[in-house]
């Protein structure tokens, strides 16, 4: 078998295809499916201190080869996620990184701090979600603003810290910088591009909360580009996520510079996304009689 | 004790051959695929997801109730509206061609007991899951009253399915039957009689509502089943939710869904 295993920010996967925040829910609704302790590792639905909502529905809409969404962050809180949801998704045996989302630096500092200890093997710090009008947004996009709560938030705990970027900015360059001076040990790129549609028949927008986030295979050439820019600016690894769904996307985020994977929409395309992908990694190697997989990471900067 | 015949089976994928692809009017098909595993599995009111289309556009899986099930040939039958992408794909799909479909999915309808009184409304391409419904309640000696309401005679679909489990009463807003008026008007007329167990219905929400106020008020327990934008089918996304009558929250319209209780959700948004 081929050795397709990893580390990205200490963290040791067995393989570098995870999913991605949101779509995975905790991952028992898709145990039924597959078994879900085969992948690299699993990204929780993003958390928040106190139980969230979220937005009012329709909260999905379909876009050409792509999909808008406003979930907006339901979920139950940090407390129910760390009794009643972390030691079933602990039980899959691969580690379980939790996405926090505070609406102020405090609000992530106090949510790293009760995630510390309970067994997650890191936190995706969620600074880029487009569907909550309060702080989250702002703090994302302006690069001090998102440093100072990385600091914060890696002095508060002892959990590596990844930091999942937006976009939506002018230079995502700059604003991978600044967090990773501040202590982030990876970063994701990209979340979703702020986008809405309008139904021409009742003449409103679709969703109920106006905009939303695009995500699928429509915006992967804006997530390659991403991972492409800023994986060879800053030297911690790079998640490289944005409308993967084949083995070949996967592999062209690698060769991009992305030292893992995350699987998202596409598994609303087809739940077997993410195996199938492991399976076409392992294949590839083999085919191509590649020893170390990882000498792909980059290699499309790297030979140049 | 409440019977979901097969509830909790896993849902599972199954490369459904096409066996039929018949149009209906109004742009309405009724589909009959062979996926034997999943005749065996599903109850009435649970939905499967098709793919559609072969190149990630479209994207998303469309969401369609079981229309219809025959176990002993295997058969599932889907009833749709060829109204966007990808149900227009769907629709020019041909005998052999294979379709992905994920299911069963959701929680369908709820009964208990046979020989019960049962009053089923379907408006519009409401009557599509309520086919596979009247099927099993028909064979646990329910009585049934089947109600289907449409703009037009054509927007009555499968009249002659429907017959053989109950008595079929319809009626058109154009009159194009003899009856003319509303689903509600029908159901107002049948409700005079009394003696009814349950409600079974779905249709538009406008419709919707004004059942669950009739259940409210008359005390006549009905289920109804609800349609919304879908994502992973699986209550994992939480992109299809509806809010709840019993708390501040939401619930998963296909998880804790799409059959609700009249009076366990909110359908104002």
């Amino acid at each position: 078998m081929v050795d397709l295993t990893v580390e990205v920010a200490g963290i040791k996967m067995q393989n570098p295809v995870m999913v991605a925040s949101g779509t995975f829910g905790c991952g028992e609704e898709y145990s039924s499916l597959f078994d879900v302790g085969s992948l690299g590792a699993l990204v929780t639905k993003g958390i928040t201190l106190k139980p969230w909502q979220g937005n009012k529905p329709p909260r999905i809409c379909e876009t050409p080869a792509g999909l808008l969404n406003a979930v907006g962050l339901q979920n139950p809180g940090v407390d129910a996620f760390v009794h009643e949801i972390l030691p079933g998704m602990k039980g899959y045996g691969v580690p379980v990184i939790a996405n926090i989302a505070g609406f102020t630096k405090e609000e992530f500092v106090e949510i790293a701090k009760r995630l510390t200890g309970t067994g997650v093997a890191g936190l995706e710090l969620n600074i880029s979600c487009p569907n909550v009008k309060a702080g989250g947004m702002a703090l994302g996009t302006v690069p001090e603003l998102a440093a100072e709560v990385v600091e914060a938030v890696v002095e508060s705990t002892s959990l590596p810290v990844i930091v999942k970027l937006t976009p939506n900015v002018t230079d995502i360059v700059a604003l991978a910088q600044a967090v990773t001076d501040a202590g982030a040990r990876a970063l994701s790129l990209i979340n979703t591009l702020l986008g809405m549609a309008i139904d021409i028949k009742s003449r409103r927008p679709v969703l109920g909360n106006v905009m939303g986030g695009l995500s699928g295979p429509a915006i992967r050439p804006v997530a390659v580009r991403a991972v492409w820019q800023v994986s060879q600016t800053v030297d911690i690894p790079v998640i490289g996520m944005g409308g993967i769904c084949r083995g070949e996307d996967a592999l062209e985020f690698i060769l991009a510079g992305a030292t893992a994977v995350a699987i998202g929409s596409a598994h609303f395309h087809d739940p077997w996304a993410a195996m199938k992908i492991i399976s076409f990694l392992g294949r590839y190697c083999e085919e191509n009689e590649i020893n170390d997989w990882r000498e792909l990471i980059g290699a499309a900067w790297k030979n140049k | 004790m409440e019977t979901g015949r097969k509830t909790g089976a896993h849902p599972s994928e199954h490369a459904a051959g096409v066996l039929e692809q018949i149009a209906l009017a109004s742009d309405c098909f009724l589909l009959t695929v062979a996926a034997p595993n999943l005749a065996r599995a599903v109850s009435p009111g649970q939905f499967a997801l098709l793919g559609c289309g072969t190149v990630f556009d479209p994207f998303l899986r469309r969401p369609l109730s079981i229309h219809q099930v025959d176990v002993e040939r295997g058969e599932v039958s889907f009833l749709y509206r060829a109204k966007g992408a990808g149900t227009q794909w769907l629709s020019q799909r041909r005998r052999g061609d294979v379709i992905p479909v994920l299911g069963p999915l959701g929680r369908g309808f709820r009964h208990s007991g046979s020989g019960k009184k049962g009053l089923l409304v379907g408006a519009g391409l409401g009557a599509a899951p309520l086919l596979f419904l009247a099927q099993e309640l028909a064979g646990r000696k329910w009585s049934l009253v089947i109600l289907l309401g449409g703009r037009t005679k054509a927007g009555i679909l499968r009249p002659d399915a429907f017959e053989r489990f109950g008595t079929l009463k319809t009626i058109t807003e154009d009159g194009s039957t003899p009856k003319k008026g509303t689903i509600i008007d029908l159901l107002q007329e049948e409700l005079k009689k009394g003696g009814w167990d349950t409600i079974y219905a779905c249709g538009p929400r406008a419709v919707l509502k004004v059942i669950q106020g009739i259940s409210c008020r008359t005390g006549i327990p009905a289920q109804i089943s609800v349609e919304e934008r879908m994502a992973c089918g699986l209550g994992a996304c939480l992109g299809c939710v509806c809010r709840s009558a019993h708390s501040s929250g939401y619930l998963r319209v296909c998880k804790e869904g799409p059959v609700f209780d009249a009076g366990e959700v909110l359908l104002d948004g």
